[in-house]
Formats: C-alpha cells, structure tokens, sequence
C-alpha cells in the first residue's frame, strides 16, 4: 500500500486519539493528574453505543449524542467516587488510583459484558476509490470519523473560547490559585471538566467500535498512545493534544508501511519509541508544558 | 539503631548459610523427603520469595528514593528472557545461543542494568509521575514486543528448555528439587535483604530519604540528586534482572503470561499495605497479597459464573485493594505515621 493509503489510516486513527487526548489533557491540566484509567472512559463509550444501538435503533446522531452523554455522567461519577474525593493529596496518590480503578472497570466490564469481540452495526459503509497518488480509498465510515472530530474540535474551541466556563477551565490550567483567589468556582468546573473529558473519551471509544470492534481491553490499548499524544503535544494544552495525535497517528500508520511484515503489530511500541524521544528531547512537547521537577 | 545494625549482618550470614545448606543437599545423596500434600506450599513459597526479591528492589525505588516505578515487572521480565535467549539449546522455535547457565544470569542482570539506566536518564529529571507512565508503558511494550517477534522469541508460547542447574542436581526428584529451591531463594532473599538494609542504613539511605523529602534542598546541600536517583533506579532493576533468571532456571521456560502488569500490581499493594520504606514490612505486606491471591483461587470451586467472571473477580479484589489501601492507610500498616506514605510530595 502507498505512502498516500496509510496517511488516510493514520488521519482516521488520530482522529479518535484526537478526540480522547483532548479530554485527557484536560483533566491533567485542570486537576494535575494523569489519569489511566482515562482508557476504561473510552471503553464504556463504545459498550453504551452497543446497548443504544441494541435498545433503541435511533439514528446515528441521536446515537452519538446518547453516548457523549451517558459516557459524561459515567464518568463523573467513577471520578465522584474515587478521584474527587482525594483530589488534594497530590499528583502521585491520583495516578496510582486511577492504575486500580483502570482495573477495576476494565475487569468489571470484562465480567459482565464477556471478553469476546463485539461488532457494530453502524451506517452501511460505502468506499470511494482514487487512481491518484497510487491508488487511494476512503470509505464513509471513515470520513465520519474525521468529519466527527473536526467538529469536536470546533465546539471545544467555541467553548473554552466562548464560554464563561471555557475560560474558567483555561485559567484554572494555567494558573491554579491564581484562579481561585480570583474567584472561579473550582469545583463547578472541575465537575464540568469531568463531563467534557468522560464524554470525549465515551465519543472517541465510540468511534473507535465503529471501526473496528468493542472490547473490553480496547481502552487500555489505547491509554499509552493517547498519553503520548497528549505529552508530544505539551500535557495539559488541547490544541496541543490535536497536533501531537495526528503526528503519532501518521507516524504509525506510515511506520506499518516502512516495517517489515513482522513489526506490523508493533504500532504502539512505535508510539512508545516517540514518547521516550520527545521526554528526552523535549519533555514540555509542542506547546512548551512546564514538566521538569519545580 | 546499633542492635539493629548487628541483626542485620546477622541476616545476611543466615542467608549465606541456607544457601550452604542447599548445595549440600543438593550435592549430597540425601533426600528430603516431603509430604506430596504440601507441595503446593512450596511451589507458593518459591513466587513469593522471587516476588520478594522484587519487592526490595521497588521499596527501595519508591520508598527510599521516592521514585515511582510501575513497571518494575519489565526488569524482571528482561532478565529473565535475556537468561533464556543466552541459554536455550536448539529451541523448536525462537532463539538460543546455547551458553552455560552462569552467562545467563550474568547477562539477565546486565540487561536488567541497561533498561533500567535507558528508562532513567530519559525520565528521572521530569516530574515524578512521568517515570510511572514512562515504566508501566515500557512492560506493556516489552510484552507487545515479546509476542511480536515470534522468530526470536518463541511469540505467545515463550521459549522452552531454558537450562535448571537445580533440577538436573537434584537428579529431577521433584520433592528435593523444591525443598532446595526454596532454601536456596531464602537464602538468597536474606542476602539481598542484608544488602539493601545495610545501604540505606548507611549515610547514603540518608540521602536517598532526603531526596524523598525534598530534592531541591538535597541539591542545594551539594548532594548530585539525579545520579543519585539512577543509581538507586539501576541497583532496584538489577535486582530485578537477577531475579528474572532465577525464574526462568526455576520453570526451565520464559512466557510473556508470567509478566503481566498484575505482578506490579501485586508489589505495589504489598508494598504499600504494609508501608512503603520499612524494608522488613514490605515483605510483610507481600505476604499478606500472596496470601489473599492463595485464598481467592481456592473459591474458584464456589464461584458462581463462568471462569472469565472469576478471573475478572480477582483482578476486580486487586484493584479495589489498591484503591482502598492509598485512600484510607497510605503509609500502611506498619509505616512510618510521620511519612505519611503516598501523600507526601
């Protein structure tokens, strides 16, 4: 396949790594916490747009909606019960428990939902094929899901721009208590930042079981490139995280493309290769994020 | 602290003594005669006092130096497929150069040092959670990698005929075989145990608490922080690394399903359990975790669902455990109240 084939790949793949790691480096951003079980978030996405396709067969509009939103309040409400209530003991206390929480979720979605391969029935998919630039193809399917993260894009920028809300988000990450002695209501936002980055990541797993398959590891095989993407961006800025997943989703795509046939499994130690590359480069990543100790 | 200090070389010549006494067991015509029943209680011990090797190395990254590992399991695994990789005569598929036992321990710990020094210079200047992401990612990669290159690796399957220096002495009765294994992992834990406790009972422990502590002031006092914390990091992998290649002799065979993210998990919760930077505790800690995870298996019988569900439910006590443990007992049960454990920063 041409150079040209696997650049569409990897526009498709960092879109949905788009469209999580902007959530992620929200939730880093505003709460100073990386949260791993940010891939079990994803995962719930793509089991609520199971049950909506299977309850009530809406349009997919209606769909997507129900999923953003189901996925929102799900994950609120694991942060309610676990993260929120240790919020102020630091960043390491937040990570370990976000490890065990991962845990717990994936293997509780394990145990109830069985560990099998789910597949969706979404649009019919129709492809259109170009003799161009040796031959590319593109199917709806695919076009949806950029088409859906470009828009996700949109609206995030309108709403940390626009929005009263946004701004408070926006202060809060770049200067905490600078924030608060300024009278945002932290905890207001730190809610609504729960239910944006818990309903990108439900949007992004949703995406993800379009294209290919739920199950119940899928999250966790996604956290480390989403992580990724969001640190190459520059943790905690969300144009950032955008830049940072179309480069990891390019760079896998094509690195399929140049490997020999037995590394082709090997895409996400590609993106592991390029997270040790930018911390020792330049740990801040595009956006600059102040990483090194204080 | 001098009594202490006695106790502890103490410890280190008991190690050196049980040792001693599995070589003459195993050189001699004797043999132990054990009880088929308590088998399993053997075959538990050996993990444990492996995974206790592990858990000195963590405590000592994490409870002394404050440098939060969570992929400790990857040194481990490194040690123990370089030691299979040197050692393997003509593997049905994968790689084996064929070399004596000794070359593969000493190549295990090399290769143990070498992750462990790569891992470290790129993240130990960062903020601490950055090792953490950067070491649970690189065991999630190591076991991606291992399946990926069947060719050298064995794939899902692992590689097979890794030499057992015990088992061939032991002429391969099964029951002499464990009792020495045993013995001889005991003695090497107290041996190891007698090490660390002498180094961070030492001026450098110090240091390492301090850097824990606070690491500007550490700085600031002329002390050179970061080779401080790599060298901490190196000694913890290289322990690790050894560690590896006694299992791979123990079991004559390497899989990626023995390094799986659950054996940090379960040295985690063991370590903080019982308080992180109590060298003594962590064990204690280990055991308890050991002990739960014993437990839950035998309920496999009473579990009502599918074997998938069980499985689940274990990881499920596991995780909770974590959870439970870092929001209600952060320094853990036998830590240090002044330290408070995890919360500090």
């Amino acid at each position: 396949m041409g150079l040209a084939q696997n650049v569409v790949f990897g526009l498709v793949t960092g879109s949905y790594i788009a469209v999580a790691a902007v959530g992620f480096t929200l939730i880093y951003g505003i709460n100073d916490m990386i949260n791993f079980a940010y891939g079990e978030y994803m995962t719930i996405g793509a089991y609520v747009g199971l049950l909506v396709g299977f309850f009530l067969p809406a349009g997919p509009v209606v769909s997507i909606l129900l999923v953003i939103a189901v996925s929102a309040v799900a994950g609120w409400l694991v942060a309610r019960v676990f993260f929120i209530p240790i919020k102020d003991t630091g960043p390491v206390p937040l990570l370990l428990t976000s490890i065990g929480v991962g845990y717990i979720l994936r293997y509780l979605i394990q145990g109830i939902a069985g560990p099998d391969l789910r597949f969706f029935e979404f649009q019919q998919s129709q492809t259109f094929r170009t003799e161009a630039l040796g031959g590319v193809f593109v199917n709806t399917n695919q076009l949806t899901i950029i088409g859906i993260a470009v828009l996700v894009f949109g609206v995030t920028h309108l709403l940390l721009t626009r929005t009263d809300v946004g701004l408070a988000m926006r202060a809060l990450s770049k200067n905490n208590d600078l924030a608060r002695v300024s009278g945002v209501p932290i905890d207001n936002i730190q809610r609504y930042v729960w239910l944006l980055a818990s309903g990108l990541a439900g949007l992004s797993g949703y995406l993800i079981g379009i294209q290919r398959a739920a199950s119940p590891f899928m999250g966790f095989n996604q956290i480390l490139i989403v992580l990724t993407a969001a640190i190459l961006g520059g943790a905690g800025s969300a144009y950032g995280a955008i830049a940072g997943s179309y480069i990891i989703g390019v760079v896998m795509a094509t690195s399929v493309g140049v490997l020999p046939s037995w590394a082709t499994e090997l895409s996400t130690a590609v993106a592991f290769a390029v997270l040790i590359v930018v911390l020792l480069v330049r740990p801040g990543g595009i956006a600059s994020a102040e990483v090194r100790e204080a | 602290m001098s009594g202490g200090y006695v106790s502890r070389v103490n410890v280190g010549w008991v190690g050196v003594g049980l040792v001693v006494l599995a070589l003459a067991i195993l050189l001699s015509p004797f043999v132990p005669d054990v009880p088929r029943a308590t088998l399993f209680l053997f075959e538990n011990a050996v993990t444990y006092l492996l995974f206790g090797l592990l858990i000195l190395g963590l405590n000592l990254h994490y409870g002394w130096a404050g440098l939060i590992n969570f992929g400790h399991v990857v040194f481990f695994a490194v040690g123990s497929y370089t030691a299979a990789l040197l050692t393997v005569q003509d593997p049905l598929t994968g790689v084996g150069l064929g070399l004596p036992w000794p070359v593969g321990v000493g190549g295990g710990v090399l290769a143990a040092v070498v992750v462990g020094a790569l891992l470290g210079v790129s993240t130990l200047r960062l903020r601490g959670d950055f090792l953490a992401v950067v070491t649970l990612a690189s065991a999630e990669i190591f076991n991606q990698v291992v399946i990926s290159l069947e060719g050298i690796t064995g794939g899902e399957t692992g590689l097979l005929g890794v030499p057992q220096p015990i088992n061939d002495l032991a002429g391969g009765n099964p029951s002499t075989v464990l009792v020495t294994t045993v013995l001889l992992l005991a003695g090497l834990l107290a041996v190891v145990y007698a090490a660390i406790t002498r180094l961070t009972g030492s001026p450098y422990g110090r240091v390492l608490r301090a850097i824990d502590d606070d690491d500007q002031v550490t700085q600031a006092l002329g002390k050179d922080v970061f080779s401080y914390k790599l060298n901490t990091f190196i000694y913890g992998a290289a322990i690790a690394g050894f560690a590896g290649t006694l299992h791979a002799m123990y079991i004559g065979a390497v899989s990626p399903a023995f390094y799986t993210v659950e054996v940090t998990v379960v040295l985690w919760i063991g370590m903080l359990l019982a308080g992180a930077g109590n060298n003594r505790a962590v064990l204690g800690g280990l055991a308890v975790v050991e002990l739960v995870r014993i437990g839950t298996r035998f309920l496999n019988d009473t579990f009502p669902g599918a074997a998938y569900q069980f499985a689940s439910f274990r990881f499920i006590v596991l995780g909770v455990l974590l959870v439970a443990v870092i929001r209600y007992k952060p320094e853990g049960i036998w830590g240090d109240a002044d330290r408070q454990g995890v919360g500090t920063e």
